[in-house]
């Protein structure tokens, strides 16, 4: 089946964005600030901020690692017309 | 919840109106803009072919009626916000269907698809439930600044992944079918299982569904119309509206999984934000045998459908077919989750 490689990606995907909004909204963004803690207000923000920058990162470094060994793998025998 | 006979025939009417619109009103439509030259060169054949183009405005108007059907009939404000969003997309489209907006202009006025929809909450401040419902787990804590950020920021991201699903025939008509179809799966599944759920949320997604399954009788292959960005823009601004209203969020994202796929490779390979126009290669190309390739030049933007090709050469009627697969798939994954979320 040739779709078999793109529905895996369709699939890491899939459960990728479910898992990532999970995190976000029930452990980034109640993130409260920690009493007698060193981090204060702008450093709570910044660590949120990181936090978010780091699921998206985790997102794409997995989409484009999957999309390059599929184009690698396929590349190769690439179709062309016989001319 | 047992529905009554009345409500019954409006959620009918608010199917049947907007679908009649389309095959009634696109047509006559068609022939004007034949008649007056506005037309686009079918990219994917061998012989030039000419389609008529934009489509948008029978579309927008369509869904429009429709939606003023779900509003005066279930005196709802939910079919007014999904409209205005859907609107400004829909001028937004209309004006790069005439003018040609640049890359970054378009996302950036499309965040305006965004507000006007958001600024109903002042009318109806439970036009949207700020929680994200999680299939098992249940509802995350409410939190409406973060949720109405991302609801605003929404309507450019998935206008711009249909935009972007709309480059062979048959594609964006097959694609909102199917996905508006996972949406009213999730929504009436939504109202089925939870308390004080309006049933206009369900009515309101009706249109959409008939709409894109009017069109698909023009647009499939071989296309006799194309949508043009008014269309494209509106589907998704449209999609998103209905995916917030009916509080289906994770199901509606995970129905366009293969849009969102697509508008990724497409913004990483060329680096931004890029009019399609505009760019350096196509990802895709005709050979002289009539079958699509792809293109194996190092600066190709890659697209879903590049890799599709990379498998194999398929004629436009072919790859679209594997498209539709790849889109059925995330709809039953999109099914999968509404039944878990509100089911089980």
């Amino acid at each position: 089946m040739k779709l078999a490689s793109l529905f895996g990606i369709e699939a890491a995907a899939f459960l990728l964005i479910i898992g990532e909004t999970y995190l976000f909204f029930n452990f980034v963004v109640p993130l409260g600030s920690i009493p007698h803690s060193p981090i204060d207000y702008t450093g709570l923000a910044l660590l949120k901020l990181a936090l978010i920058i780091g699921l998206v990162a985790v997102w794409f470094v997995v989409m484009i690692g999957l999309t390059r060994a599929y184009v690698r793998a396929k590349v190769k025998f690439a179709p062309r017309p016989s001319s | 919840m047992p529905l009554g006979l009345a409500e019954v025939g409006l959620l009918l009417l608010s199917f049947a109106v907007p679908l009649v619109a389309v095959l009634a009103g696109l047509p006559p439509f068609l022939r004007y803009l034949i008649r007056n030259g506005w037309t686009s060169d079918d990219a994917h054949k061998t012989l030039q072919t000419k389609v008529p183009e934009p489509a948008g405005p029978v579309l927008f108007l369509a869904a429009l009626v429709g939606e003023i059907v779900v509003a005066i009939g279930f005196n709802s404000w939910v079919p007014v916000a999904v409209s205005l969003g859907a609107g400004v997309a829909f001028a937004v489209g209309l004006a790069d269907d005439l003018f040609v907006l640049g890359g970054k202009t378009k996302p950036l006025l499309l965040l305006f698809a965004g507000l006007a929809f958001a600024g109903i909450v002042v009318i109806i401040p439970d036009l949207y439930q700020p929680v994200i419902t999680f299939p098992i787990l249940g509802d995350t804590a409410p939190h409406l600044t973060i949720y109405t950020v991302l609801a605003v920021v929404a309507f450019p991201v998935v206008s711009n992944a249909f935009n972007m699903m709309d480059a062979f025939n048959g594609e964006i008509s097959w694609f909102t079918l199917l996905t508006s179809l996972a949406l009213l799966v999730g929504v009436s599944l939504h109202g089925a299982y939870a308390s004080g759920f309006s049933l206009a949320r369900v009515g309101a997604t009706l249109p959409l569904v008939a709409v894109a399954g009017g069109f698909l009788l023009f647009n499939r292959y071989p296309s006799r119309a194309f949508d043009g960005d008014s269309g494209s823009l509106m589907f998704g601004a449209m999609f998103a509206g209905l995916a917030i209203t009916g509080g289906v969020e994770i199901a509606a994202i995970i129905a366009i999984i293969p849009a969102i796929l697509n508008s990724f490779y497409t913004l990483s390979s060329v680096r931004g934000f890029v009019e399609r126009r505009r760019m350096p290669s196509r990802p895709t190309y005709i050979g002289s045998d009539g079958l699509l390739y792809p293109s194996t030049e190092p600066g190709a933007p890659n697209t879903l459908a590049r890799l599709v090709l990379l498998a194999g050469a398929l004629s436009e009627k072919d790859l679209v077919r594997d498209l539709i697969y790849l889109t059925l798939v995330a709809c039953l994954f999109s099914v999968a989750i509404s039944v878990l979320t509100w089911v089980i």
